[in-house]
């Protein structure tokens, strides 16, 4: 197995004296689905665009397939890893076909027309997430959801062998996580795609995911002990990781082979005192 | 199968409103306090003793005015739709970033300076506003970007500010001005056309629609940032390089047309937008159909101008604001289930 996604020694911060990320490392090898997961502010949204290319690292680097991505001109790193986001600007109300089509730019003829190729693409993205109905209405006028799905239809319609995705499910109902999910399985099982998922559903992370990174709370962690950590899934979502990462108190139960996770919360009980407990 | 843009229904589409224009023209060239008819014009008499009337009309006067009515009306609905896509902003408009008052500096600092020398026998102050146009935008564009990477509201708010900065400036000699010199300042600062000669068309033109032309092949580009300038960048283009030429390119025809005209409002915010909402928002339509109609609108502004109260008339932009107003509300009410990023 040849390795994807290569993290070395990766530090950032958006202010020089704090960093977000301190000393990162890992490696995705190729054709593996990855889960992001952690709190709030732990960088895990700095990760993934350090990751597309759209961060330099402060120091330490990332490498795709065995490059550089610091040493990439954009053109090359869109050839290669494709970003969906959850922002949403409206802008002078562009078609869900032409959004998804705006993702084959690079690929555009002299003209800055799209290729039978792009079109094609373009369509079938469509189809896989369910967006077809829509294809002709503006963006604007969609759910969040449904948009959504939009911007997941526009990563495949980018046609990468890597695929970033920045919680493709918040904003979904129950039928459409799941479909989502099932989507990026099979992609990922029939094209060999390289997926990188930031995700607050660690239920479904640990369902799909081989590999979970979990990052920790930058304020929470003493400035040696590391800021993160990665393995299998099954030895990442553990209830005592998540109750150090997130600070709450988990539960887990076995349900036929999956474990699953369930927050408990700190509301007062019986005796026990109020806020937080240990 | 959804429609999109193709090229066949981009080239057809195109083709009809350049006939339209073509026809707009030739049909206000004929309006004018002297009637003249194509059939005088066309039959040119070969003595030189006795020069045909309405010949000397139509291409010494009309002809040209209403060619660079149409020139200046391309680049200022260009450069409008350029503005708004990379300022993500539907209100920006050609002058947003300060280049009608940096322009209008330079006019000013021309008439009160009491310029007499000339250049290839023509007065220096269409250079002078163009000269000011640019180191406007030159200096609204560094203050942006050096106030960091958001440097869309960075660039915006600089825009503003310099354009409120050198306004005050051109009030304060306005003010101070004699009044011999006042009446031709205004009349430049509320937009005039003038009849200018072949050589200042063929350099203004060219300019133009070079600007233009080059601008039409950025539309791909375009598009993804007016999404936003993140998602631009992982589907691959080049952003910062991109938005700097179409900036510049749309900065150059927009000084072009401010200095053959003066300050025309109006074209480059309503043209841009009344495309949008008949026709969409691809650019790759919306820069070629802009100008195009931003042509046919000035050219039909500047027609009535001349000849609403001939034999004197009004500065352009006074019609281009009192015609284009309901014209554009109009078409917001009939197609605002259409509007939805104004929503």
């Amino acid at each position: 197995m040849t390795s994807a996604i290569q993290a070395q020694h990766v530090t950032f911060g958006y202010r020089h004296d704090r960093p977000v990320l301190r000393d990162v490392s890992f490696e995705v090898r190729a054709g593996t689905f990855l889960a992001i997961a952690g709190p709030n502010g732990a960088g895990k949204s700095t990760l993934l665009n350090l990751l597309a290319g759209l961060l330099k690292p402060q120091s330490g680097r990332v490498l795709l397939a065995g490059v550089d991505l610091c040493s990439c001109p954009v053109q090359i790193t869109a050839r290669k890893v494709a970003v969906v986001r959850q922002e949403f600007v409206p802008a002078f109300g562009f078609s869900v076909l032409e959004t998804v089509l705006m993702a084959r730019t690079l690929y555009f003829g002299r003209l800055g027309f799209e290729s039978k190729t792009d079109r094609e693409l373009a369509l079938r993205a469509l189809e896989l997430t369910d967006t077809t109905a829509f294809a002709s209405r503006t963006l604007g006028s969609l759910s969040a959801g449904e948009r959504q799905r939009v911007f997941i239809a526009r990563g495949l319609a980018q046609d990468t062998p890597i695929l970033l995705l920045d919680e493709p499910t918040s904003f979904l109902d129950l039928k459409h996580q799941v479909k989502i999910y099932d989507l990026l399985k099979s992609i990922q099982i029939e094209k060999g795609t390289t997926l990188v998922a930031i995700t607050h559903d660690l239920n479904l992370a640990a369902q799909y995911c081989e590999e979970t990174l979990l990052l920790y709370t930058p304020d929470r962690r003493p400035a040696e002990s590391p800021s993160y950590r990665i393995g299998r899934t099954a030895d990442i979502l553990i209830p005592e990781e998540i109750e150090r990462a997130f600070d709450v108190r988990v539960f887990s139960a076995m349900v036929g082979s999956d474990r699953l996770l369930i927050p408990r919360g700190t509301r007062p009980r019986g005796s026990e005192p109020c806020g937080r407990t240990p | 199968m959804p429609g999109t843009l193709s090229p066949g229904r981009l080239l057809f589409r195109t083709g009809v409103v350049a006939t339209l224009l073509v026809l707009v023209m030739l049909a206000c060239s004929l309006v004018g306090p002297q009637t003249i008819s194509l059939k005088s014009v066309a039959s040119v008499s070969t003595s030189a003793a006795a020069p045909n009337p309405d010949y000397e009309i139509f291409f010494r006067i009309r002809v040209p005015r209403i060619i660079l009515a149409a020139l200046v009306g391309a680049a200022l609905a260009g450069a409008g739709v350029v503005f708004q896509a990379l300022l993500r902003n539907p209100l920006a408009d050609p002058y947003i970033l300060g280049i009608s008052s940096g322009a209008g500096l330079g006019v000013i600092v021309a008439i009160l300076s009491g310029l007499t020398w000339t250049l290839w026998g023509r007065s220096p102050i269409a250079l002078f506003a163009f000269l000011g146009a640019l180191g406007t935008v030159w200096l609204v564009w560094g203050i942006g970007r050096s106030a960091g990477k958001y440097h869309v509201t960075g660039l915006l708010l600089a825009g503003v500010v310099v354009n409120a900065f050198l306004s005050a400036l051109i009030m304060f000699l306005t003010s101070v001005a004699q009044s011999q010199h006042l009446y031709a300042t205004i009349f430049w600062l509320m937009g005039n056309m003038t009849e200018e000669d072949f050589l200042v068309l063929w350099v203004g033109g060219g300019g133009i629609v070079a600007g233009l032309v080059g601008l039409f092949f950025l539309g791909p580009q375009l598009n993804i940032i007016s999404v936003g300038s993140q998602d631009a960048r992982s589907v691959g283009v080049p952003v910062e390089r991109i938005e700097l030429a179409a900036f510049a390119l749309a900065a150059f025809i927009t000084a072009v047309a401010v200095s053959l005209s003066g300050l025309i409002g109006f074209v480059g915010l309503i043209i841009p937008h009344a495309v949008r909402i008949v026709f969409g928002p691809d650019h790759r339509q919306l820069l070629p159909l802009s100008s195009l109609l931003g042509a046919m609108f000035l050219v039909v502004a500047d027609t009535i101008a001349r000849t609403i109260v001939a034999p004197a008339q009004l500065p352009v932009g006074v019609i281009t604001a009192i015609m284009g107003g309901p014209f554009f509300l109009i078409l917001l009410i009939r197609y605002s289930r259409k509007v939805y990023w104004l929503a």
